[in-house]
């Protein structure tokens, strides 16, 4: 812990961030099927997995560039059929059974990537322009003597964001977005507009899969790649969404800042900072039933 | 199923008695079938679990991803009890229970005021948060990753209980365990907690405290996992921390569906079969048969919502021929 008050809180300020923009990613994927399907999908974590398990072989065999185009969009993919296949005969039946199959889901991954690439932990190699550090002293004005903060983090925070952005705008601005956002209020009445909305939950399904491969490829230099990865993430992903309220996007980014925040600031007390996360959603769930930013009336049974 | 005629005490309880004569006998057959010593007692103590389990997610409607909890909890505390109390099982177990109570009241309290999906990932947090705590905060208590070790070999009222021992012992709580649930099952208690899962809102209207009763139905399912946690350190005097891991979760839930929640016998099916699974079918699927597992799992959820129950009937009445409206289906909540 070198350097003055200012920069310690600063660098842990970052920590927070990034820490904030994989919890922002995974939970991005999770809130926005929530959202707008009504889907609890227990097996994102382990959509996020196989993006940083396919991002590790892809980037090993044509490169990292390669891995960054085409892991997003062979999730994407998989989302499509996944939903095309599977989800979509779970609209209909009870939120607990949408659980079960996506847990069963999330198993049968798990297991698959155990069983190609065995049990240990996978060594994720940066892109030669990843690695190294940023001198943030050179940046940041009121920084005094040598600051740094490795590069790729500073990647990570800025590709989440720019994902969010994308996001939001795609939902907020585009026509899309509207029948979308239409269809999540009254997915009866689209239909009767002449509105194949059917087409357009697939391709949100598969948005969510592609969100969760951009988090593997960046993330998984961060967080390891091991078959726990998918259910260690999900945890606090979820969290996340319930945190900022099911269903809200900017719920879930602010969530994910919060607990990112937290979990940097009180990374000196592990024994606070295993539970505080915990403890934050207890308090919120408690002074906020429905999250904080979250809607009435979604999903309340 | 409405005539007013109630039927004898032996009558009624003629499912009991045939459980309690497969149980009673599974050390003669059990090892028939490939079954390994001590397996029996295992799959009776996730019996005892998963009965418990039935009553919150079958009766009551709520699905805990949670529940490894209540089962860790009191793990920990029969340890903590055999290590710096005394190796006497019965005021560890009596502690055990009142420890996990406590919890269980508290947990339900906050997590009850969500239903549906809301309950479902509450509980999962509270599951994790006392795993973390154990394996981190709370480390100079259970012994952090290495779980509890060193526990003295448990005693009954003086003498050593193990091997046989702790089976017939497991199997006496399992035989009480099954005939509690269905007492309970077919009670007015039960029948509160079958229409808080059909329609809450209509039972609120009638001026009944619903939250009081999904708080009792949820405590009643953690004093089970209580004493199945329990036993499971009696059984093997050491407390792992993948006992309140939510993996440990995951495998209750697995075992219930994939036997047929809603049915009190499915579950322990459910949970005879996975351990069998796990234990001597996986012999030849080597590292994949939680793979193996994972598909029939969905298969289940996907074709079969009764679960094995529910396709044992189905089988039934197409041997008998019988048209098929009769019997409720177990798992289709809505009203």
């Amino acid at each position: 812990m070198s350097g003055t008050l200012t920069n310690h809180i600063f660098l842990q300020f970052v920590t927070g961030l990034q820490l904030g923009a994989i919890y922002a990613l995974i939970a991005l994927g999770l809130t926005l099927v929530f959202g707008t399907l009504g889907l609890v999908n227990f097996a994102h974590g382990a959509l996020f997995m196989l993006g940083a398990y396919l991002a590790v072989v892809i980037a090993a065999k044509f490169g990292f560039i390669a891995a960054i185009v085409g892991v997003p969009i062979i999730l994407f993919i998989v989302g499509l059929i996944l939903e095309k296949g599977l989800i979509r005969f779970f609209y209909q039946r009870p939120h607990t059974d949408q659980i079960l199959v996506t847990f069963g889901l999330a198993i049968v991954v798990q297991e698959t990537l155990k069983w190609i690439f065995g049990a240990n932990n996978l060594p994720f190699s940066l892109p030669s322009w990843g690695v190294g550090i940023i001198k943030m002293h050179e940046w940041v004005p009121f920084l005094e003597g040598f600051v740094v903060y490795p590069k790729w983090r500073i990647i990570l925070i800025g590709v989440s964001m720019t994902t969010v952005a994308a996001l939001f705008v795609l939902l907020q601005f585009t026509r899309f977005g509207l029948i979308v956002r239409a269809g999540m209020r009254d997915a009866e009445m689209l239909r009767f507009l002449g509105i194949d909305i059917n087409k357009r939950f697939a391709i949100v399904f598969g948005l969510g899969a592609m969100i969760a491969g951009i988090a593997g490829v960046f993330g998984g230099p961060v967080t390891q790649v091991d078959p726990e990865i998918g259910m260690n993430m999900l945890v606090p992903s979820f969290l996340v969404v319930v945190i900022g309220g099911m269903g809200s996007l900017p719920g879930a980014v602010l969530a994910s800042f919060l607990l990112g925040l937290a979990l940097s600031f009180t990374a000196e007390y592990s024994a606070i900072q295993q539970i505080i996360v915990y403890v934050i959603a207890v308090v919120v769930l408690l002074v906020r039933p429905r999250g904080l930013m979250g809607q009435k009336g979604l999903m309340e049974e | 199923m409405m005539n007013k005629t109630y039927p004898s005490f032996w009558r009624a309880n003629a499912p009991v008695a045939y459980f309690a004569v497969i149980v009673l006998t599974m050390p003669f057959w059990f090892p028939l079938i490939g079954g390994y010593p001590g397996l029996d007692t295992k799959i009776l103590i996730w019996a005892i679990f998963a009965i418990g389990f039935d009553i919150l997610l079958g009766y009551m409607g709520y699905l805990s991803f949670g529940h490894a909890a209540f089962f860790g909890i009191s793990a920990y505390t029969t340890g903590l009890m055999l290590l710096h109390y005394s190796s006497e099982i019965v005021p560890a177990m009596l502690m055990s229970v009142v420890v996990t109570t406590v919890a269980a009241l508290i947990i339900g309290m906050l997590t009850l005021r969500r239903s549906g999906i809301y309950f479902s990932i509450l509980t999962l947090a509270f599951g994790e948060m006392f795993y973390s705590s154990a394996v981190s905060t709370l480390q100079s208590w259970t012994g952090g990753d290495n779980g509890l070790t060193g526990l003295p070999t448990p005693t009954l009222f003086g003498s050593v209980i193990k091997d046989t021992d702790v089976f017939y012992l497991t199997a006496f709580f399992a035989i009480v365990a099954y005939f509690t649930a269905r007492r309970i099952a077919s009670s007015p208690f039960g029948l509160m907690l079958r229409a808080i899962k059909s329609n809450q809102d209509r039972l609120e209207f009638t001026g009944i405290n619903v939250q009081r009763y999904k708080i009792s139905g949820f405590v009643v399912s953690a004093i089970f996992a209580a004493f199945a946690g329990s036993l499971m350190v009696i059984y093997e005097p050491y407390v792992a921390t993948e006992f309140l891991h939510w993996s440990t979760s995951g495998k209750i839930v697995i075992m219930s569906v994939i036997g047929g929640v809603g049915t009190l016998f499915g579950p322990m099916i459910g949970a005879a079969f996975m351990l069998y699974f796990e234990n001597v079918i996986s012999v030849a699927l080597h590292e994949q048969w939680l793979l193996v597992l994972g598909l029939i799992f969905m298969a289940i959820v996907i074709f079969l919502p009764g679960g094995f129950v529910d396709g044992a009937r189905r089988v039934h009445r197409k041997i008998m021929g019988r048209s098929a409206p009769s019997g409720p289906p177990a798992e289709k909540g809505e009203a």
